[in-house]
């Protein structure tokens, strides 16, 4: 042990920002500041609504920030990880409006930097950024969910162009978006995770049916889609046709990983419970304060946890079934935390008008964290994932 | 922003893991229990001989100067083995407090122990019965306001039983000369508490990860309705909380050391948030541990328990999940202004 030591004192683990990252932060908020929209937007489920966070993305755009993370040439600012989470916390923290594009730019995007031809990051990601292209997911289908591998939409190969036919369901933001990328089976003679291909489909083709779905906050937020022989040109493929599984699980690891939910948004959702709390504490059972407590030990740990995942892909480590631990930590903890503020609220837990009473606003996102641990593949298939991959148990 | 281990801090880790695997198997443990002696000089002294238990001395004491991030990581693996001698608490609760220590008690901890090669016991009102004190030169005491020292021929003690046989608990009877001072003591009294968090919050870890290991391989190995039972989607669950508990407990250490190491201000909040996780992260691998043995998890011949009770004890000594719920919340609701996504680091 002694002969190791004196490298040891050299490279050190340092948990705190540099001048360099604080400056960076300095720059987001004040962007932030004399940009976000003093009046909250419209629900982006509504179609209104939709077109005021459109316009978000295109102010983020002329700002140069849609996604820090991506090449200069694809719109970004070539910063890396641990600097698209700074953005993402002085984001939250400036209560800047939901991301209408997030299937677009943190699930799509990695998956094209990835697997996209030149042509197709240069085409895809500049109107992505721009907020031209909204993007729906397309992966679920009437008998394929937790079950992805039994997807049935067929993409036939017809010259210079595919032929889709089926259902899509559930697709996210489908109601209005512009695009939706999602897995075809495009060798009919195939089964389960082979002969399938990630196709990218424009949503006003003809032969396109879209049918919104009215959620449980009553909001069109997701879609059926049906496909009557609807042509996709070839160049629409990403990666190789029969490569779908594969591209489709790597975008999966981005949506469960630290893409999809960074830390910020659970620790801005711990700090107003907390601060909801404290207001509240006179007329409270002592009880509560355990939850409170735990909310910001566990969004604390989160950031932790995600700060420690970053440094280590930056490190040239990558992210595996891992991300399906984090998965299930963040959606249990976000309905843990809206569950507590509701009781916090006692009686007027059930006022769900935002003009009316600020107890609408936990009433909104209560209802959407029931939908945390359904979607991006479920809580049980994450624990199904774990069991197997990372504990060694038999399938 | 680099919460990443350097490899060095990785061989540190790995070289006491293999040296635990060999030295302090189940069987040892059972010996000691036993003959009733859980303190095995033999073992002991290779972990001088290793460095480990003067690891963080000064270098001009013998020691590395090494820093918390690196001793939570070994505690980690001690806590992994179930390792009944008391290197943790000498490492974090001796060796890392004596800077704090008043100058007389200083120097008689020092003249009693000896280079490093002796144990000084421990007790204070989170901790009262100190471990091993049959085996130590001298014992630091902390009451609520003064901290004492007593060389080992100055006081007359009995033994106490722990739930955990590993652990041999002591309650002292009378003392006839101590060794007094109160000056800071409340600086003393912070580090200690925090580093006896953060000691049990990383011995915690460790046992739920080595709960988890068991349970993962019994449940492949018991077979029924034809099939091991660890393909039943139940069983695979229930471990799957648990590995859960343990990824999210373990950034909350090495953070907590981490800011030990910094001196921050916070540490005392962020050893307290690390034992919070780590409490409730051992609490469930205790549950869902036994449950995945079965019958047999209620055994004494199963290993199990060997880490489970010794994880029942770190749970309740340094401050339970429930007294560290408390000192959160008192932070907490006394800084709000520092509330939220900025205050992380």
């Amino acid at each position: 042990m002694h002969s190791l030591k004196k490298e040891m004192q050299i490279l050190k683990m340092k948990i705190n920002f540099t001048n360099e990252q604080n400056a960076f932060r300095d720059e987001v908020r004040t962007w932030l500041k004399s940009n976000v929209p003093e009046t909250p937007l419209l629900s982006l489920d509504t179609k209104e609504g939709f077109e005021q966070h459109r316009q978000w993305e295109k102010t983020l755009n002329q700002g140069n920030w849609s996604m820090v993370t991506w090449p200069k040439e694809y719109g970004g600012r070539g910063l890396d990880l641990i600097e698209w989470l700074i953005f993402e916390e002085e984001y939250y923290r400036a209560d800047a409006p939901t991301r209408v594009n997030q299937n677009g730019v943190f699930l799509l995007g990695p998956t094209l930097m990835e697997f996209g031809t030149h042509e197709q990051k240069s085409k895809f990601l500049n109107a992505m950024a721009t907020g031209d292209h909204i993007w729906a997911q397309g992966w679920s289908e009437p008998g394929a969910g937790s079950d992805m591998a039994a997807i049935r939409t067929t993409a036939v190969l017809e010259g210079d162009h595919y032929k889709i036919n089926g259902q899509k369901t559930w697709s996210s933001r489908a109601a209005y978006a512009d695009w939706t990328f999602g897995l075809f089976r495009t060798d009919l003679d195939s089964e389960r995770h082979r002969g399938l291909s990630f196709i990218l489909v424009p949503l006003d083709l003809p032969g396109i049916t879209v049918r919104p779905i009215p959620q449980l906050d009553g909001e069109p937020g997701f879609a059926e889609i049906y496909f009557d022989d609807v042509k996709v040109p070839v160049e629409n493929l990403l990666g190789g046709d029969g490569e779908g599984w594969k591209i489709a699980m790597a975008t999966a690891g981005f949506e469960r990983g630290l893409m999809l939910r960074s830390p910020a948004r659970f620790q801005q959702t711990a700090a107003k419970l907390l601060e909801l709390y404290l207001a509240n504490q006179d007329h409270c059972s002592p009880m509560i304060q355990a939850k409170v407590v735990e909310a910001w030990a566990q969004s604390e740990s989160y950031a932790l946890s995600i700060y420690h995942t970053a440094s280590k892909m930056l490190a040239g480590g990558s992210i595996g079934s891992e991300s399906s631990l984090g998965k299930i930590f963040w959606s249990e903890l976000d309905h843990m935390m809206h569950q507590t503020a509701l009781k916090i609220l006692g009686a007027s837990a059930e006022l769900s008008q935002e003009s009316q009473n600020d107890a609408a606003k936990w009433i909104k996102g209560f209802m959407f964290s029931y939908a945390g641990p359904i979607y991006a593949g479920t809580n049980e298939i994450q624990k199904n994932i774990i069991a197997e991959r990372l504990l060694g148990l038999p399938r | 922003m680099n919460f990443i281990f350097t490899e060095e801090q990785i061989q540190f880790k790995d070289t006491i893991k293999s040296f635990l695997a060999e030295e302090c198997t189940p069987a040892s443990i059972r010996d000691g229990w036993e003959k009733n002696k859980s303190f095995n000089f033999e073992r002991w002294k290779n972990l001088i001989e290793l460095g480990v238990l003067n690891s963080n001395l000064p270098e001009a004491k013998g020691g590395l100067g090494m820093d918390q991030v690196t001793l939570a990581l070994m505690v980690e693996e001690m806590g992994y083995a179930g390792l009944p001698e008391p290197v943790a608490e000498q490492i974090f609760l001796v060796n890392d407090i004596i800077s704090f220590l008043p100058k007389n008690i200083t120097e008689a901890v020092e003249s009693n122990y000896n280079d490093g090669t002796q144990y000084i016991a421990f007790a204070h009102p989170l901790a009262p019965n100190p471990l091993f004190l049959n085996d130590a030169a001298g014992l630091i005491l902390l009451n609520n306001s003064e901290c004492n020292f007593i060389a080992k021929d100055d006081m007359d003690f009995e033994s106490i039983s722990s739930n955990d046989p590993s652990r041999e608990l002591f309650q002292i009877i009378s003392m006839n000369k101590v060794i007094s001072a109160s000056e800071n003591f409340d600086e003393l009294n912070t580090a200690v508490s925090a580093r006896g968090a953060l000691m049990t919050a990383a011995l915690l870890i460790g046992l739920a990860q080595k709960m988890i290991d068991l349970s993962s391989v019994y449940v492949l190995d018991r077979t029924q309705f034809g099939k091991p039972i660890g393909s039943f989607q139940a069983v695979k669950h229930m471990l799957a909380d648990v590995a859960v508990k343990i990824e999210f407990a373990k950034p909350a250490v090495y953070r907590a050391a981490y800011s030990l190491s910094e001196n921050n201000p916070k540490s005392a909040l962020h050893c307290a948030h690390a034992k919070f996780m780590c409490a409730q992260a051992a609490e469930l691998a205790c549950k869902n541990s036994i449950q995945a043995h079965g019958a047999m998890g209620y055994t004494w011949e199963m290993d199990l328990h060997i880490y489970m009770r010794k994880a029942w004890s770190m749970m309740a000594c340094w401050g339970n999940e429930d007294r560290q719920q408390d000192i959160i919340f008192k932070t907490l609701s006394s800084a709000s202004e520092e509330l939220g996504v900025l205050y992380t680091f």
